[in-house]
């Protein structure tokens, strides 16, 4: 993976792939501290040792490398990666935190793009975007309210999409997110 | 969001294209989007698809993804289905390959040597 957003595609892959048709990802960035969080309504994973290589619940094969990849990502700056089951109903929480100070950080590549490619591969997938700017939690996508506010079921048009994509990526620029380490 | 109007404009011009693109396809492109196939850069490979659809201005061809098909060595890799023929997978599809791909053979049928790994399931 070259950058943190090839990280953050996959494991929304890996949401998508656990059945989740919702999926909220909150990221920050304070300080140089680049935070992650992304929550979905998928089946979730009962292994305990998700991040080790050779532990997977893919039936096909016996190796799943997208975690622990991310899990040394994360920690090559000092960071973590965690994975925790949501207590009530189905579904999991992942988050990772990374230093872009650290001279092993990635750079972050194009995160705005992350969701919209998301939106192109996955039409019916529910996702919503929150950063957060001055302590305050903004949401910056919101498919459901946008299908509903355009009267559309699919968003996965290229125009609609690089609309989106400018947007977003406006709103990360504020808070420091850009293709490279961060500008605060 | 103030932008609203904005992004209602766009939905009227591209409406009726969204609508017909849920209809019947005549060729599907399947790109592989495993943790192999988002290493390999085919995220890129995939907006490229997507934007050459746009501009051919079809709506007969949809992409959709699936998850890793077991050789990540050949990543990026995309499968082209034509309704009624067997599906052709290629390998090591940058996107300038899926340039070269979709021209030959998602517009005019031709299958690209160059990049064939496989032909059938």
């Amino acid at each position: 993976m070259k950058t943190i957003a090839d990280h953050l595609f996959d494991i929304l892959e890996n949401s998508v792939n656990a059945n989740a048709n919702k999926i909220i990802v909150k990221l920050s960035y304070y300080n140089k501290i680049f935070s992650a969080q992304i929550i979905d309504n998928g089946v979730g994973t009962d292994l305990i040792n998700i991040t080790d290589p050779f532990v997977t619940s893919k039936k096909t094969r016996k190796v799943g490398l997208g975690l622990p990849l991310l899990k040394s990502t994360a920690e090559a700056t000092g960071g973590f990666l965690k994975i925790t089951p949501l207590k009530e109903k189905p579904g999991t929480c992942v988050e990772f935190k990374i230093d872009m100070s650290h001279i092993d950080a990635r750079p972050f590549g194009d995160i705005p793009a992350v969701f919209t490619d998301a939106l192109l591969s996955w039409p019916e997938l529910n996702l919503e975007v929150i950063i957060i700017k001055s302590k305050k939690e903004k949401k910056i996508l919101d498919t459901v309210k946008l299908k509903k506010e355009l009267k559309i079921y699919n968003l996965s048009d290229i125009e609609i999409l690089n609309y989106l994509k400018e947007e977003m990526r406006r709103e990360l620029n504020e808070i420091g997110i850009d293709q490279q380490f961060g500008t605060i | 969001m103030k932008n609203l109007e904005e992004l209602k404009e766009i939905r009227e011009r591209v409406r009726k294209n969204l609508e017909m693109r849920t209809g019947d396809f005549a060729v599907k492109i399947v790109v592989c989007l495993g943790t192999c196939g988002i290493a390999a850069g085919a995220r890129q490979t995939m907006n490229r698809l997507a934007e050459l659809i746009a501009q051919s201005g079809r709506t007969d061809i949809i992409i959709t993804t699936t998850g890793c098909a077991g050789f990540c060595e050949q990543e990026p890799m995309i499968k082209v289905q034509e309704k009624g023929k067997e599906p052709v997978t290629y390998g090591k599809v940058d996107t300038k390959a899926a340039e070269e791909i979709f021209n030959q053979h998602v517009l005019n049928g031709q299958i690209v040597q160059k990049y064939l790994f496989t032909k059938g399931e």
